[in-house]
């Protein structure tokens, strides 16, 4: 059975449809990477998948539940846990706390109110564990706002990573980083364990081809094609509209 | 309840939808386009009404007075923009609270200047008759007062549909960057838009000054009516605070007949109802942030 | 830590002694600094860690208040009297921040000022129970079970003890995961949301909570002043205690009630000199908003920075935390 389904999603804003009866499904252990054209839908895809947006019309199922009315949160309770294109961290905070919060998110004791949080030392061993594997463990005392961009984008990715999902959504996790971060970053996502599945929404092909079991080609607000890389490449169509002209790199 | 009775109450709540839509038409226009909350509104449209009430002391006739208290009413809404609000620019809560300190500072100034009586404006001389409507009769100025509301209405339709300002300001209410973008003065439709917001502030004043008069507090309860309005009719849409005030007028006038204690809460019920079912507002076009 | 506990070893014995140095109504001046204290907190509380920007909050204040004067009519005991003013302040909180929450800040900003003056126009209304415009007095005394307390040295110590218990039970608040997680909200909603925190449900909490917090401090107003009027729920009202909390600096603990004791001082030495009392007000206002988001217990916390070179890192941390709970 698959871990999650979309069935018919479509969504509009006022006369333009940005979504048109998408259909798409993410395996167990599967690292699926959703790529297209700017404005084909891969973000409103991915706000309609974790509730940001209402959809107009289909289904989100996960793992046998129906996600379709629930508010973000709940979807998060799920298993359902995501990045964002631009940096959306808590930029006051220290870069420990930003973890902390998330990791917290889990904890029964998260709703006490009579005990210092810092007396728990769970969630900061937990916390200072995640920082460790990605390499932040340094950085933990920095206020977010002090961390390099590619250092924020990576703690934009722990923080989802924090929640123990069972679906991971990385929103273009590479967008603006250096090639050299950009490597990283891909070591780091392919060494994340199999028990975590991707939906990856990416621009840069090396890191496409470098992660995906699958690729699903959205064009225009509907699913173009879907398959391993190997046959998304050799898809005469996909290459015209998409890899056509050279532009494999900046598409 | 007689027909022409009922006519009067119903031409009753009018007038006072139309001073509520004279109220909060400038705090409506000057959140949608600036974002920003001007607690203030309520301290220059009784700010305004005092002026003409002293110029009227000094022998001029009322259309006179009416005019030089807005056009000192546009020159201090001038002030405030150019002075206090442009330090905050682009902090709207900041903004939202500067203009709360001014509300202090000018009620206290006012207090020092027009002390604590109860002042009323007389009615004009033209307008100084009823009309008689079977049974009871109306006020000819409250007549008056509607047709001025009526008019702005249209003045503000024409503007915004038909005027390249009203396309500068329809675009800086939906995207502001744009309009930066196509090179128009952001700021100096800023300011303008201020300087309207008080300029109509006062007009309502002067013209409410024979119905409302003018005393302390009057202020914060003349903001406190034209907020909800403004949370009524849905932020930064004219049109809906049109329809707002004259709909919260309605109630105010009908409720004091029936619940003559609990109007407000009407009122107030009335704004928790159309925020339960479309929190943007009747007429909203979604939450402004 | 142990100097912590020094300091605030020494300013317990402070707060102690000190009805023996003041005047009759300098012990009535502090206790009133007291009780704006105990009110400006939990203003700041919702301001400095929930976000949430409120222009009505006298409203919770006065439903304290009016509580024991009303109920207090009926029941004598002090401990009823004080819960039922918290449960019900707590309740109209929940209920009215339940519809004022899910809407945008400028929203909230408009309907808590209007949700005061409807509380008002209520009180004002409500003449046969609530004294109506003229006000009414109160007839219960403070007792909690070892005899009245009348004498105001009494209420003092009642007052400084109410102050120091909602002070630490704050601070045990805005540090535990759930306080913790509140913040969270307020610097980031829509991660929060993702993080799987249903964010409106908690920034309920804190403006419940907050709402609870200035309903005893209402209900204490009510056993020092003997007398309720309209004015305890009145824009005015709900507008210095804002100014309380700017003034003091928002985003801290002790900022707002520093700014109570600031604005409580300042008004009674002011009103000697001048009537034009709520124009000087406004102006300060005015200039904390502009200049400072720290507010007095910034400068406070700089000027200790200078004199005490071994403070400088907690300094520093305070003032970090000051500035991260700006206005957003």
């Amino acid at each position: 059975m698959s871990l999650l389904t979309v069935k018919g999603v479509s969504k509009s804003f006022g006369k333009l449809e940005i979504l048109k009866q998408v259909d798409l499904d993410v395996q167990p252990e599967e690292r699926h990477v959703i790529i297209g054209p700017n404005g084909a839908g891969k973000t409103t895809l991915f706000n309609c998948i974790t509730g940001v947006l209402p959809i107009d019309a289909g289904q989100v199922v996960m793992d046998g539940h129906d996600l379709t009315s629930l508010p973000p949160y709940q979807r998060a309770k799920h298993g359902l846990s995501r990045t964002f294109q631009k940096n959306n961290l808590f930029l006051e905070l220290t870069v420990e706390k930003n973890v902390a919060l998330a990791v917290l998110s889990r904890k029964g004791y998260r709703h006490n109110m009579f005990r210092p949080l810092e007396s728990y030392s769970d969630v900061f061993e937990e916390a200072h564990q995640l920082l460790d594997e990605w390499g932040l463990l340094d950085r933990k005392d920095l206020l977010v706002n002090q961390l390099s961009y590619g250092e924020q984008r990576l703690l934009e990715i722990l923080l989802a990573l924090a929640l123990k999902p069972r679906l991971l959504l990385l929103d273009e996790p590479t967008s603006g980083m250096s090639p050299a971060e950009t490597q990283q970053t891909i070591q780091f996502i392919r060494r994340l364990p199999r028990s975590v599945a991707l939906l990856v929404v990416e621009h840069d092909m090396d890191v496409v081809f470098a992660i995906a079991d699958r690729i699903t080609v959205l064009h225009h607000g509907q699913v173009f094609a879907s398959g391993t890389p190997e046959e998304v490449k050799g898809n005469a169509q996909v290459t015209e509209i998409y890899f056509g002209g050279g532009a494999l790199k900046d598409a | 309840m007689s027909l022409s009775l009922a006519a009067a109450q119903i031409l009753t709540g009018l007038t006072f939808g139309m001073l509520y839509f004279l109220i909060a038409v400038g705090l409506s226009i000057i959140l949608g386009v600036m974002n920003v909350v001007n607690l203030a509104h309520g301290s220059m449209f009784v700010l305004g009404a005092y002026m003409a009430y002293s110029f009227i002391g000094t022998g001029l006739n009322f259309w006179t007075a009416l005019i030089l208290s807005l056009i000192i009413s546009g020159v201090i809404g001038a002030i405030i923009e150019r002075v206090l609000l442009t330090r905050a620019y682009g902090k709207p809560l900041e903004q939202a609270l500067l203009t709360f300190g001014l509300a202090f500072v000018m009620a206290d100034v006012m207090k020092w200047i027009w002390g604590t009586s109860l002042y009323r404006i007389n009615t004009p001389t033209l307008f100084n008759f009823s009309i008689d409507l079977g049974t009871v009769s109306f006020p000819a100025y409250r007549l008056f007062i509607v047709v001025v509301g009526i008019i702005i209405a249209i003045i503000l339709w024409y503007m915004e549909s038909k005027t390249r300002i009203g396309a500068i300001v329809r675009a800086g209410v939906d995207d502001r960057e744009m309009v930066s973008a196509l090179g128009i003065n952001v700021r100096a439709v800023f300011t303008g838009v201020f300087v309207f917001g008080a300029v109509i502030a006062a007009l309502g004043g002067v013209l409410g000054g024979p119905v409302l008069g003018m005393y302390p507090g009057l202020d914060f309860s003349v903001l406190v009516t034209s907020l909800i309005v403004v949370v009524i009719g849905g932020l930064g849409s004219w049109k809906g605070s049109f329809v707002a005030a004259i709909m919260v007028g309605l109630i105010e006038t009908i409720g004091n007949i029936w619940f003559p204690a609990l109007s407000m809460f009407l009122i107030f019920l009335v704004m928790i109802l159309v925020l339960m079912i479309k929190p943007s507002g009747l007429f909203g076009r979604g939450e402004i942030t | 830590m142990k100097k912590t506990a020094l300091y605030a070893l020494l300013l317990l014995v402070i707060t102690l002694i000190l009805p023996l140095f003041l005047s009759s109504y300098g012990i009535f001046l502090t206790t009133e600094i007291y009780i704006m204290a105990v009110f400006a907190m939990s203003l700041g509380l919702i301001m400095g860690y929930a976000g949430l920007v409120s222009l009505g909050h006298a409203a919770f204040f006065g439903i304290g208040a009016y509580t024991v004067a009303i109920l207090g009519d009926y029941v004598g005991n002090t401990y009823v009297l004080l819960i039922c003013a918290i449960l019900l302040s707590a309740l109209i909180a929940f209920i009215s921040g339940y519809f004022f929450i899910r809407v945008s800040q400028f929203y909230f900003l408009m309907i808590t000022l209007a949700f005061g003056q409807l509380l008002y126009a209520l009180i004002w209304q409500l003449k046969p129970i609530t004294g109506g415009a003229d006000g009414r007095s109160v007839s219960p005394v403070l007792n909690f079970g070892w005899g009245n307390l009348l004498d105001p040295v009494h209420i003092y110590y009642v007052t400084a003890v109410l102050f120091v218990l909602v002070y630490f039970i704050l601070r045990l608040f805005v540090h535990s995961p759930l306080g913790q997680t509140i913040k969270g909200v307020m610097e980031n909603e829509s991660r929060m949301k993702m993080l799987g925190y249903n964010a409106d449900a908690y920034k309920l909490v804190a403006y419940t909570f907050s709402g609870a917090v200035a309903g005893v401090a209402g209900a204490i107003y009510a056993y020092y002043n003997v007398f309720v009027s309209p004015e305890l729920v009145a824009w005015l009202f709900s507008g210095q205690v804002l100014v309380m909390v700017i003034v003091g600096g928002m985003g801290t603990l002790l900022g707002p009630a520093v700014g109570a004791g600031f604005f409580v001082l300042l008004q009674n030495y002011m009103s000697t000199y001048t009537e034009r009392w709520m124009l000087i007000m406004g102006i300060i206002f005015i200039f904390f908003v502009i200049v400072g988001r720290g507010g007095l217990i910034h400068l406070v916390m700089a000027i200790w920075e200078r004199i005490k070179p071994g403070h400088k890192r907690s300094a520093k941390k305070e003032i970090n935390q000051s500035e991260s709970g700006g206005i957003t």
